[in-house]
């Protein structure tokens, strides 16, 4: 029952905004680095939250993509170096899409009438 | 011999003599040989791309398959032409980019077609011709069985097999040196009642020759002989091979002589026989010298050629003579695959020195290129077992020839594939001595393998393995891929210890805890934490506490859990304490979950908050106002309070005034009869912030004279999120009487709607609604998004009244219109309580009211689930009735498929005469894509296949996007090169080029075809992007391919319009001799090359060649069809008058000096196309031979009378060249604008003159006029030609051709 309930509040939420986050791409990820390896060379950019790598469960190798997650906006500094590269081999790094964009607020609290 | 001869002389001189030559190649060819020398020019002009079996024969094959076709167009042979299509296209594509095929592929391509059902001649034939050396990674042996395998499969599925089908498995049986007798293969044709031809003899005579059995060639050649069948030189040639074979070299050379005497000249196939023949016997000298006359002669060794006599030095054990002939191979690219198959074939033969030793010498660009080069090599030898310390030396030669940057890292790649352990082993351990870190996730792969058979044995050797190379399993290594080979993990560590395998404690028991996590089992990690002597740190737990928190809905434990972190002294006593760490973890925790989940779980989250509190745990300020963020975000301010409680406030920023600051602060200016408006605002929203309800209300009732509405809203808005509907309720009043014209956040209108509905104050709610309405608040769709919650809530609570009435409210006052979505909860309300009868009411009665039926498809969902016939046939009936059958049948078959009941769902969508509904199918996909059902949606897909109209690509991309999402990409190289070609006709080159670099990093050497190339061209083009443009041309080219004329123009127009001459001359040498291929005239070039120099102010150059070649010698095109219209009417559109004003003086003059008229008509033409009419008329004064360019200006009329719009211009020429009336072409070409125009004056004038004149018009003429005067309502002065314009333009053009 539940479960249909989250369906349908999932289905709505086509509309729903999403808050952006830094999110930071990676492509073309050698075979020979792992998440701790990415970690590794981003954090130079600013602080990781979080830095994810699947890996496919059938064959135990990853499929060259990843996602860093970083903290706050020190995405930029990743994003405008051009040479991202890990055991000589050059990744491709690109900002992650945000969903949606935020919409811009302003509060009536601050207004005094 | 002389009985051999005299078959031979006596055929000869039987045979046609102008057979001979032009088949000689062609027909026969020795093992892998391609015809070659003879049509050398026209392989030039189109060079095939390696291949032992060359394309142009995989073409001819696609050829064949037309006039099949057109035989028999039945619907089960086009689903079979289709489907050869496929298959033709996939061994076709991997033929011309490597000169090979992969076993997997041709595999697949058979697997594909045996689960068709049935096979067509033509792809039986592709199938066979595929087995031989165009395997070349595969034994010989093993080549015939796969060509024995598709044989017997394809006759079982009712192939009926022709000669040539015989003929290519003879063919396969000498590419692969397969032993057979050929009168056993003779007496199987027979039996299948095949009459052998030509080309069985000839391949049988090779079969013979092969192993040296020259009697068994003689029987053939009699046979030939009395079927009166010529003899080609391909029987010489192998008659050269079998003497050689038999031992008997005098014999062999001798054969080059007698076929002179025959009257055919040896050519390069019987040279290159000889040359194999010494080069079998080790002959280094007889070779040498055979080489050398051969180049003295006027015939030509391709390196194919050179190729096979290293290859035959080779399997004959002489490897040593294969440096002198490598030397003499020019290493043209074309020939690269071939190269490369060689190597390929050397390793399979276990021949993989010499396969190295060209390797090295190929003369691949080694500082510039990037790219590495033999990886082929590297996997093969692993393949094919290798051993290891060989590849290891070869990896160092790689890499000293700076051919392959990092050939050990590669080399690993391919052992962990093959999950060769070993080798594996041995190369990690060359690289650690590299220097280069042995990482953890290398040995994945290989124990993935074992995991899957459950083989403990097998993961205790790969541990082992680790171990020895020191390197230690991490957490993901057990958790993974080794617990799950065991029943438990007490068992694991048994196993372990037993086998004498190391493990870290500390790890291992992470691990654990994980595993335990993942199932939810909190109970385990609570009895872990409490007992756990080992030393962790907090960090390291959380991912797993979360993952198991996720899991399990054990609020009890959760806090237990979290008390025990926060309190215990093992946990998070260092710096920076437990305050920080909860509450970076709480932070975590929510972060996450998704909104709804954590919209489900709202109660639970509360209650733990309060446990929290209870337990005195504490969270510092900025981690509670990121929480806060967070809970906002997700649409559950609610929680935002709970939160709250948990502030460690002794700690708060001191910097900042706190509340009791401002509120001594707001005494005395009280006391000193001071304004307090401001601090009161100030302090009330301070205490907001703080979620100090009791607090802020007291203030408000304290100082109710001084409120503004500002500190009113946001105390509205705090009891909101405190569920405080009656103080709401009572502030909004205040808040109306303060100031009546006040309005409100959208945001706080909707939580107050909320609040009060939640409390039953229904009244009250509606009337916030009803203010809303009048007081125009803005409603975004969030806002529709928010009431949805509201309603959606309500039903989940079961509260009905509140549903109805609210929704009831919201869509009569019109704040939002009725939707699936918005009107959903009131069918919710029902399905909630399993009420299904009243849900299939409810969603009835909204179409009745609304037009929508809201989920409609959960309802029959569950009426499915729950076998509700009756109300199934309810439903349906209704569909049916009101939205038509089809409707009715997408929404049972959704349902099925839904529900799983795929059968059901199958026979629905094969309902005869149902076709696609691209909205339906979409709808569909999307839900699929939202709640990650991919099997569903991957039935979906599969199940469509044959659906009518259906958009496969559409269906493929949603699929893409699943499982992008999913991060589970598994395409094969026709996906990723359909969605591709989905995404650039979509105009969506960004992401096209984001799916083709994920193509290119998951499939080796995938590449697009020329349709996608030609569309990438296109786009690239229309976005701008002229060098990359550039670039997608090159590398069609360099494969081969024949880009679009469409594409290649558009490039050089773009080209030209920013005056980059250079980029048009690089176009011009790239499709240097492809000009006809890809129908590119020659004025392309010539006008673009002009427009570009004339946008860099070359007037003068741009005009002095085109003279040039309108008056040279040597004119390459003819001055008839030397079209500059382009040129002028691009100047002409620009506006550039000095370069018009001067072609237009080389105009006049190519036609008065040069009787050039071409030019000067074009050129006046255009000026009338732009509408220059007065610039016309002055040319055509100084020109008067233009008007006597009939052709030309009839061609100018037939053109434009196809365009809409262009009856102005006809008008303007009409009035320029009055003669143009008497051509029958132009009246009708006139007549024919004016219609499409609806030009009715013009028409009617065009009529008279010709009466008036006496022109017998024509049947067609006159139906055009008689439909254009009838459209406008008047009357027609004839009778109306009867028949239909096709009848008419049928008519006029038969008679055209009888008068011919």
């Amino acid at each position: 029952m539940l479960k249909m309930a989250a369906s349908a509040v999932r289905g709505a939420m086509v509309l729903r905004t999403d808050i952006s986050r830094p999110v930071v791409f990676v492509r073309k990820i050698p075979g020979t680095v792992a998440s701790s390896e990415l970690r590794e060379h981003f954090a130079r950019f600013g602080h990781v939250r979080k830095c994810t790598v699947p890996f496919d469960e059938e064959t135990g190798f990853h499929k060259g993509m990843g996602w860093i997650h970083f903290s706050s906006e020190e995405l930029h500094h990743a994003l405008q170096w051009e040479n991202h590269v890990i055991d000589g081999v050059k990744l491709h790094v690109q900002p992650q899409k945000p969903k949606a964009l935020q919409e811009d607020q302003t509060s009536d609290e601050e207004r005094d009438f | 011999m002389a009985a051999l001869l005299r078959p031979a002389r006596w055929l000869l001189r039987a045979a046609a003599a102008p057979y001979l030559p032009l088949s000689l190649r062609l027909l026969a060819g020795g093992p892998g040989r391609p015809h070659a020398a003879l049509c050398l020019r026209a392989a030039r002009a189109r060079p095939v791309a390696g291949g032992l079996l060359s394309q142009a024969r995989l073409h001819s094959i696609a050829a064949e398959k037309k006039n099949y076709l057109q035989e028999e167009p039945t619907s089960s042979h086009r689903r079979n032409a289709s489907q050869f299509d496929w298959a033709l296209m996939r061994l076709d594509n991997s033929v011309r980019r490597t000169g090979r095929i992969p076993k997997t592929l041709l595999q697949k391509v058979f697997d594909n077609t045996c689960h068709s059902g049935s096979a067509g001649g033509n792809q039986a034939l592709l199938l066979l011709r595929s087995c031989g050396s165009l395997l070349p990674e595969l034994k010989l042996s093993e080549r015939t069985e796969f060509a024995h395998k598709i044989w017997d499969e394809l006759q079982k599925l009712g192939t009926v097999y022709d000669v040539s089908h015989y003929n290519a498995l003879l063919k396969v049986y000498l590419q692969n040196d397969h032993k057979f007798s050929p009168t056993d293969f003779l007496a199987k044709m027979e039996k299948g009642n095949i009459q052998p031809n030509r080309v069985t003899y000839q391949r049988l005579i090779a079969a013979y020759c092969n192993m040296g059995d020259i009697e068994g060639a003689s029987t053939i050649l009699g046979f030939m002989k009395t079927k009166d069948l010529p003899v080609t030189e391909a029987v010489f040639s192998a008659l050269v091979t079998g003497h050689a074979r038999s031992g008997d070299m005098e014999n062999a050379e001798n054969i080059l002589t007698v076929m002179k005497e025959a009257g055919i000249e040896p050519g390069p196939d019987t040279y290159l026989a000889l040359l194999n023949a010494y080069a079998e016997k080790g002959d280094i000298d007889h070779v040498k010298q055979t080489l050398e006359k051969v180049e003295k002669s006027d015939l030509y060794l391709m390196d194919r050629d050179l190729l096979q006599i290293i290859l035959s030095f080779s399997k004959a054990g002489y490897p040593q003579y294969v440096p002198e002939i490598l030397e003499k191979i020019t290493y043209e690219r074309r020939y690269i695959p071939d190269t490369m198959n060689l190597i390929l074939l050397l390793v399979t033969e276990k021949l993989e020195d010499t396969a190295l030793q060209i390797l090295l010498a190929c003369p691949i660009s080694r500082e510039s290129s990037q790219n590495d080069f033999g990886s082929f090599f590297l996997r093969h030898c692993v393949t094919m077992n290798t051993p290891a310390e060989k590849l290891k030396d070869y990896c160092k030669k790689l890499k000293e020839a700076q051919l392959h940057t990092s050939p050990l890292q590669f080399t690993l790649q391919c052992a962990l594939v093959a999950q060769k352990l070993d080798l594996a082993k041995v190369l990690m351990k060359a690289l650690k001595e590299e220097g280069f870190p042995i990482r953890t996730h290398y040995f994945w792969p290989l124990l993935v393998g074992h995991q899957k058979e459950k083989n403990v044995q097998g993961i205790v050797e790969v541990l082992k393995g680790m171990h020895e190379i020191g390197v230690t399993p991490d957490q993901e290594t057990y958790v993974n891929y080794v617990f799950p080979c065991f029943d438990s993990i007490k068992s694991v560590r048994a196993v372990l210890q037993e086998n004498g395998c190391p493990h870290d404690d500390n790890v291992f028991s992470q691990a654990e805890l994980r595993s335990k996590a993942v199932n939810g089992n909190l109970d385990y990690i609570l009895s872990f934490l409490e007992s756990n002597t080992l030393p962790f740190s907090f960090s390291s737990l959380r991912g797993s506490l979360i993952l198991g928190f996720r899991r399990s809905m054990n609020i009890n434990l959760w806090s237990k859990i979290t008390e025990l972190l926060y309190k215990d002294g093992r946990y998070c006593q260092e710096p920076p304490g437990p305050t920080e760490a909860v509450g970076y973890f709480l932070y975590n925790l929510i972060d996450s979950m998704s909104d709804s989940e954590v919209q489900a779980k709202e109660e639970h989250l509360r209650q733990y908050f309060h446990q929290l509190k209870e337990m005195n745990v504490k969270i510092p300020e900025n981690i509670y106002r990121g929480i806060r963020n967070l809970l906002d975000s997700y649409h559950v301010p609610e929680l935002i309070k709970d939160v709250n409680i948990l502030v460690e406030r002794e700690k708060t920023d001191s910097r900042k005034p706190s509340s009791s600051d401002l509120e001594s602060k707001l005494e005395k200016l009280k006391a000193e009869n001071q304004p307090i408006g401001d601090i009161l605002k100030q302090l009330i929203l301070m205490l907001c912030s703080e979620e100090n309800m009791q607090k802020a209300l007291e203030l408000k009732a304290k100082y109710e004279s001084d409120m503004v509405v500002g500190g009113y809203a946001a105390l509205i808005n705090l009891c909101c999120r405190h569920d405080n509907a009656e103080d709401a309720l009572n502030l909004k009043r205040e808040f109306d009487r303060l100031d009546s014209s006040a309005v409100l956040d959208t945001g706080k209108y909707v939580r107050l709607v909320k609040v009060l509905g939640k409390h039953g104050k229904l009244q009250d709610a509606i009337n916030i609604l009803k203010e809303m309405k009048e007081k125009d608040v803005l409603v975004k769709d969030a806002t529709v998004l928010s009431f949805f919650h509201i309603l959606n809530g309500a039903a989940l609570r079961g509260e009905t009244e509140t549903v109805k009435q609210l929704h009831e409210a919201i869509v009569t006052l019109g704040l939002a219109k009725p939707s699936t979505t918005l009107s959903s909860p009131l069918v919710t309300l029902y399905l909630e309580k399993d009420d299904l009868p009243a849900a299939l009411e409810s969603t009835i009665d909204c179409y009745e009211k609304y037009k929508i039926l809201p989920r409609i498809h959960d309802v029959l969902c569950k009426l499915i689930e729950k076998g509700e016939t009756e109300l199934i046939q309810k439903a349906m009936d209704f569909v049916s009735q009101e939205q038509g059958e089809m409707t009715m049948l997408y929404d049972l078959f959704f349902a099925f498929l839904q529900t799983g009941n795929y059968k059901e769902a199958k026979k629905i969508i094969e309902t005869p005469g149902i076709r696609a509904r691209p909205t339906r199918l979409q709808w569909f996909c999307d839900r699929c894509i939202a709640n990650n059902q991919v099997e569903t949606l991957e039935k979906l897909v599969e199940m469509t296949q044959k659906l009518f109209e259906c958009d496969r690509d559409q269906l493929y991309y949603s699929l893409l996007k699943l499982y992008t999402k999913k991060q589970n990409i598994v395409f094969d190289n026709e996906t990723y090169a359909r969605l591709i070609n989905l995404l650039l006709m979509k105009d969506n080159s960004t992401q096209a080029m984001q799916v083709k670099d994920f193509a290119e990093t998951h499939i080796k050497g995938f590449t697009l075809n020329d349709a996608a190339n030609s569309l990438l061209i296109i786009t690239q083009v229309r976005r701008d992007y002229l060098k990359d443009a550039l670039t997608t041309l090159k590398t069609a080219l360099d494969l081969d391919q024949i880009p679009s004329r469409l594409a290649v123009t558009r490039l050089i127009q773009a080209c030209a319009l920013k005056g980059d001459t250079e980029s048009i001359h690089d176009i011009q040498k790239l499709v240097n001799g492809l000009e006809d291929s890809i129908g590119l005239s020659r004025m392309v070039f010539i006008n673009n090359i002009a427009l570009a120099q004339i946008k860099n102010n070359n007037i003068d150059v741009a005009i002095e060649s085109i003279e040039n070649m309108l008056t040279s010698e040597n004119q390459t095109v003819d001055p008839q069809y030397f079209g500059l219209a382009y040129l002028f009417r691009k100047v002409i559109e620009g506006q550039l008058e000095p370069a018009l004003e001067k072609i237009s003086i080389m105009a006049e003059r190519l036609a008065n000096q040069f009787a050039v008229y071409k030019p000067v008509t074009d050129l006046f033409l255009q000026l009338v196309d732009s509408g220059k009419v007065d610039d016309a008329r002055a040319l055509l004064q100084r020109c008067g031979a233009i008007a006597e360019q009939m052709p030309i200006l009839l061609v100018f009329c037939i053109r434009n009378s196809q365009r809409p719009g262009k009856a102005p211009v006809m008008k303007s020429l009409l009035e320029l060249i009055p003669e143009l009336i008497d051509k029958e072409e132009a009246y009708t070409c006139l007549m024919k604008s004016y219609v499409f125009d609806n030009d009715v004056t013009s028409a009617k004038a065009l009529y008279e003159s010709l009466t008036a004149k006496n022109v017998k018009l024509n049947d067609l003429f006159l139906k055009r006029y008689a439909v254009l005067l009838k459209n406008a309502g008047e009357s027609v002065p004839f009778t109306e030609p009867p028949e239909s314009f096709e009848f008419y333009a049928k008519q006029l053009k038969e008679s055209k051709e009888t008068h011919l």
